[in-house]
């Protein structure tokens, strides 16, 4: 057998997988969405119901400050993991990393146990701070799981930066502030645009920390749900959902490209 | 650069404390016999015990996908991962982007779409392999990328064509040849995909059933209705499961980081 | 090689669950809400059913069942009496009537058995007394938007939980308004979101146990229960304005894959013993099953009582959607 015919073969599981488990469904879902009383109006009547853009609204707002605020706090510590060596620095990276498999219900119940009302701040600060219900308590909590997420990948690609680079610039009286803009960041770049891009991604289709914490603030994937159990409404679920999709999935292509790089593994 | 120094430290320090102060919390409040009352009331396995009769089966089941999930990758992913780095090109890419969907995509509307289409099939729709195909769909583009990046940092095709012009047929060459090259990656994929199953909750949240709770799910249900005792004794085990993991696949990922370099 | 073997030999430990007959499926059976815990125990020892809790709300039980109705996975479930009557029109359900069904009053019935009260409750308020650090406990609807009790008030969400809406009908009525009209209530629920409530979807009685949420609106057997079984100080309201009591019922899922064993499930629940569990956990029993001298006692006196009327549930049901949608165009 030639080696192409091998490689076929081996990509078949990954074909019949993917096809029975990924396309399909999908496109049933798709199909699904028209099959409400409004048919294919129904995508039309969601960019119409204020409702659900300022939901759509919110979830992007969301995920834009926390991918935002995630980029500035991994990449600080990432720089300054990779570029110093001191006792207790593993420990801190396995602190800093542990997250990332925690599900969303765990960030939650992490956030409850920080703000809630017998959170940790509760009870330590004077008068009554509750964060966690609040629009701050979900944006904690999706930041609790970006913050790994992110640092990973920062942290594999500072690895790489020529430390000559850097070297080289101090040696011409670049100012610290200096070399941080025009050497460092710019090396980094693709790895920011890619860790940024999964952060996103993950922020906009995070369910379980929102439900744990029951807020006020509905993102996307909450009222997904609320539409399901809503009578089971699923043309509007299904249209939401791919509506969702679209929009994560843009963004994700945009920073593909403009990255260039296959992301690496375990980020 | 003293001041820049310091301001990094303490944003580091911060983030750290941020994400470690609420799980030493979690655990204490699993150990102390009334939360309330706080340590004063003494420091107890009770609520460990309570877990273990309401949820027991849930942490089993939670284990037995993981290794099911794993098996399932390994042999879809592995391959699929080989063939990718040998032959990149567009439609590589192509590939490997729609595997990656299950990212993008929110847990929550893959179920939905797996429910609206399987869930006819009454013995699948009830058994745990329909949380499984849930798990592997999300853990797969965690394998191949993982058997991906380390397969294109080693110059495969001379490899390959070396021992072609051996003799050895395509069969041959990836048991000893692209198998063991691809080691580490799929080490750390292995890790990587055992932990995410364990902790997966957008999909299982949808496609189980009372008699399939899984770990994740079983928490979310202690987290909204149990007392926080309890809650926080079932987190305790659930991190108890999911460190020893998360540090062996960093370990792990930094071996196949260093062969990527 | 060795792993994968490992793989599968546990993945084929996992396989043997396979469901026997008695095992059956319960949508929305919280063992801490209505002390479902005992029931589901006492089902297990006495009529040797094993049914796993679940902590399913009304609004995502009908869900569940509509989704699923192509292939039922559940056999009965539980829901708020308006839940019921929609699952009838929706066919999710089957006609079912087990013994003593003649002695449930009539309008706690379908006639044809598509669903029937096993017990029934009144809205209120349960509060943690020790969580309101020193404010005092709140005597009417309205006092809830008090800054006092900022951050302190929940309520389940009246879109998807039953105990949600019956909460919303409950202030619509105290304030004047009928089914035919939630101005008031909707009214309510803006004027409270300016005091920080937490919305949960499912329920909460260990979070007001623990304190997390001191208020919650909620049925006086779960404010009972908490009362007199567990460590702290928890009051029952009848809030001052008024409020109404409705059934909680059950049914049989259409097409359920154990119908029998979910029928001898319904049988126990609604026979003398089954009965007696509910009216152990402070429920008022749907068949005419006297409440035990000690827990009759416990409740408030009639006098509070007499605020609680009841409503059409068939009306109810009627207007649900609308107002779930009102409700999440208006006030989230």
């Amino acid at each position: 057998m030639s080696s192409r015919h091998f490689a076929a073969l081996c990509l078949l599981p990954l074909a019949i997988f993917a096809i029975a488990f990924l396309a399909l469904p999908i496109v049933r879902l798709m199909l699904a969405s028209g099959e409400g009383e409004a048919g294919w109006g129904v995508y039309w009547q969601i960019l119409q119901t204020p409702r659900y853009l300022s939901t759509m609204g919110q979830t992007l707002a969301v995920s834009l400050a926390v991918t935002a605020t995630a980029l500035f706090v991994s990449t600080t510590a990432g720089l300054f993991l990779t570029r110093n060596r001191f006792a207790g620095r593993s420990l801190l990276l396995a602190i800093l990393t542990l997250p990332l498999a925690f599900p969303g219900v765990v960030v939650g119940f992490m956030i409850i146990l920080l703000g809630g009302r017998q959170g940790l701040f509760n009870t330590i600060l004077p008068g009554h701070v509750v964060f966690a219900y609040s629009t701050l308590g979900l944006f904690l909590g999706y930041l609790y799981f970006s913050i790994p997420r992110v640092l990973l990948t920062v942290m594999a690609a500072a690895e790489k930066i020529d430390p000559a680079l850097e070297e080289a610039a101090r040696t011409l009286g670049a100012p610290p502030h200096r070399v941080l803009f025009d050497v460092l960041l710019p090396a980094l770049s693709p790895a920011l645009v890619a860790a940024g891009a999964i952060a996103f991604a993950t922020a906009m289709g995070a369910f379980g920390t929102a439900f744990t914490l029951a807020t006020n603030i509905d993102v996307l994937p909450m009222v997904i749900y609320s539409e399901f159990t809503l009578f089971a409404n699923m043309a509007t679920a299904a249209a939401l959902s791919v509506c969702l999709g679209l929009v994560t999935w843009a963004v994700l292509m945009v920073a593909r490209n403009v990255s260039g790089a296959v992301v690496a593994a375990g980020g | 650069m003293r001041a820049g120094y310091v301001f990094q430290l303490a944003v580091t320090l911060l983030a750290a404390a941020f994400l470690f102060v609420p799980t030493v919390q979690s655990v204490l409040a699993g150990l102390t016999a009334n939360y309330f009352l706080g340590l004063r009331s003494g420091l107890t396995l009770q609520w460990i015990g309570v877990v273990w009769g309401l949820y027991a089966d849930s942490i089993f089941l939670s284990l037995g996908i993981a290794l099911a999930c794993w098996a399932v990758t390994l042999l879809i992913g592995v391959p699929a991962g080989y063939a990718l780095a040998r032959y990149p090109g567009r439609l590589a890419r192509a590939l490997d982007e729609f595997v990656a969907l299950p990212l993008a995509i929110p847990g929550l509307a893959l179920a939905l779409a797996l429910i609206q289409l399987y869930g006819g099939f009454r013995d699948f729709r009830m058994s745990w392999t329909f949380i499984l195909v849930g798990h592997v769909l999300y853990t797969l583009p965690f394998m191949i990328r993982a058997v991906m990046a380390v397969l294109l940092a080693i110059d495969l095709k001379t490899l390959e064509e070396g021992a072609a012009s051996l003799g050895a047929p395509p069969a041959r060459r990836f048991i000893d040849i692209v198998v063991p090259n691809a080691m580490p990656g799929i080490l750390a994929g292995s890790l990587t995909v055992v932990t995410l199953s364990i902790g997966e909750f957008n999909l299982t949240w949808m496609l189980h059933t009372p008699f399939l709770k899984t770990l994740p799910v079983g928490l979310a249900d202690s987290y909204a209705s149990m007392r926080l005792e309890i809650a926080s004794a079932y987190t305790l085990i659930f991190f108890v499961m999911i460190v020893p993991l998360l540090l062996a696949m960093q370990w792990a990922s930094a071996r196949a980081q260093r062969i990527i370099q | 090689m060795k792993y994968s073997l490992i793989a599968l030999a546990f993945a084929t430990v996992l396989a043997t669950p396979a469901v026997s007959a008695d095992n059956a499926i319960c949508y929305n059976c919280p063992p801490e809400w209505a002390d479902w815990a005992s029931m589901l125990k006492a089902l297990e020892q006495k009529a040797g059913i094993r049914m796993p809790h679940d902590n399913k709300n009304s609004g995502q039980t009908l869900s569940q069942l509509i989704a699923e109705k192509a292939s039922p996975v559940a056999d009965i479930a539980y829901y708020g009496v308006t839940t019921g009557i929609a699952a009838a029109k929706a066919g999710v359900v089957a006609p079912y009537k087990p013994k003593g069904f003649d002695e449930i009053p009539d309008g706690l019935k379908d006639p044809e058995g598509y669903w029937f009260a096993v017990h029934y409750g009144t809205l209120g308020l349960f509060v943690n007394v020790d969580a309101l650090r020193g404010a005092p406990v709140p005597k009417c609807w309205a006092d809830l938007s008090r800054p006092e009790y900022r951050g302190m008030v929940g309520y389940l969400d009246p879109a998807s939980a039953f105990v949600g809406y019956v909460g919303a009908v409950a202030v619509n009525k105290a304030f004047g308004g009928n089914l035919d009209n939630f101005d008031p209530a909707i009214r309510y629920f803006k004027e409270l979101a300016a005091n920080r409530p937490i919305v949960p979807k499912q329920t909460s009685y260990a979070r007001v146990v623990s304190g997390e949420i001191p208020i919650l609106f909620d049925y006086d057997f779960n404010a009972y229960r908490a009362k007199y079984t567990e460590n702290g100080r928890f009051e029952f309201v009848l809030p001052c304005e008024g409020t109404i009591k409705v059934p909680y019922v059950m049914s049989l899922v259409a097409g359920a894959p154990r119908a029998e064993v979910g029928k001898r499930a319904l049988d126990f629940i609604l026979s003398d013993e089954g009965q007696a569990i509910w009216t152990n956990a402070y429920l008022k029993p749907a068949r005419p099953v006297p409440l035990p001298e000690k827990i009759a006692n416990r409740f408030l006196p009639e006098s509070e009582y007499a605020r609680a009327g009841s409503v059409d549930y068939a009306a109810m049901a009627a207007v649900q959607q609308a107002f779930s949608e009102r409700y999440l165009a208006e006030v989230k």
